[in-house]
């Protein structure tokens, strides 16, 4: 049960976008430098999120990306679907369906999709920017 | 975010001998047949389970494996660690050093992954297989559900 690189990587990546988007278009330079994700690899997550219309924007040097959907109205569950496809940790029909793999799917591995579910459809990304935020003013106040 | 193979049939190999309702020692032999699973695949999943003291060999004529504890200590997270090791979809929930990014001080997403781990946890430590079984027999007297 392991979330991929791209899932890894692509939520650091949109969450630093959202943290920055108060200054307009964000570049992939700025955050490949900020969250050390290689600007090649970013290139290609962003035209995935731009495809499931996540993220507007263009590559290339000039380019730079806007979230397509104000940040209250993307969840995690959406951005994570779209960089891992179905979140599930069943599998897709494979063998044959016996009684005991039925009664299995339905009493363990559906609600551990359930679970997994809940914890990602609850949070946005506005939420993720909040907790940063609120994160970094306690440790800063730690230091007045 | 599949789980994979392993822990499916890890669970369908104990929940087969859960419901078996028999007093003595289960074989792989059998497991396999009602299971539909490769032998040679479950022998090497058992040898795990039993390493991690959820089962253990029973040996002689009418040989096999048998529980080693109650069914109700017996948790679908424990099954899943006997035979991955470990329940977290990302490595930096265990250990920070596990990642090897600059940036894995101040990281922006470890907590989602934190949260994450915590709700597979808490629905797969729930369910126990006595519990499962329970159910499996309530099912099969309730017999028109399917």
């Amino acid at each position: 049960m392991k979330i991929s690189t791209r899932g890894r990587y692509g939520l650091r990546a949109i969450i630093d976008l959202a943290m920055h988007m108060g200054e307009g278009r964000v570049s992939l330079g700025g955050i490949s430098e900020r969250q050390d994700l290689s600007l090649n690899y970013l290139e290609s997550i962003f035209a995935v999120l731009k495809r499931a219309g996540i993220v507007s924007g263009m590559a290339g040097a000039q380019g730079g990306y806007l979230l397509a959907v104000p940040p209250e109205q993307i969840t995690l569950q959406q951005i994570l679907e779209t960089l891992e496809g179905s979140l599930s940790v069943g599998e897709e029909q494979e063998g044959e369906e016996t009684d005991l793999r039925r009664f299995l799917r339905e009493h363990v591995w559906n609600a551990i999709d359930a679970a997994v579910e809940e914890a990602l459809c609850s949070t946005t990304l506005a939420d993720m920017v909040e907790r940063i935020d609120l994160k970094h003013r306690s440790t800063d106040s730690a230091y007045l | 975010m599949k789980l994979s193979t392993k822990s499916r049939y890890a669970l369908e190999g104990l929940f087969y001998m859960a419901v078996a309702g028999r007093e003595d020692a289960v074989n792989i032999k059998e497991i396999a047949k009602e299971t539909n699973l490769s032998a040679a695949y479950l022998e090497q999943i058992f040898f795990k389970l039993k390493q991690a003291g959820i089962v253990r060999t029973r040996r002689g004529a009418k040989g096999g494996f048998v529980f080693d504890r109650p069914l109700a200590d017996i948790s679908v997270g424990q099954v899943i660690r006997a035979v991955e090791g470990s329940l977290v979809p990302v490595k930096c929930v265990e250990s920070l050093s596990a990642c090897k990014s600059k940036v894995r001080y101040s990281c922006v997403s470890r907590q989602v992954w934190v949260e994450l781990s915590n709700a597979i946890a808490r629905t797969a430590d729930r369910i126990t297989l006595e519990q499962l079984q329970k159910e499996w027999y309530e099912e099969q007297k309730g017999g028109s559900s399917r």
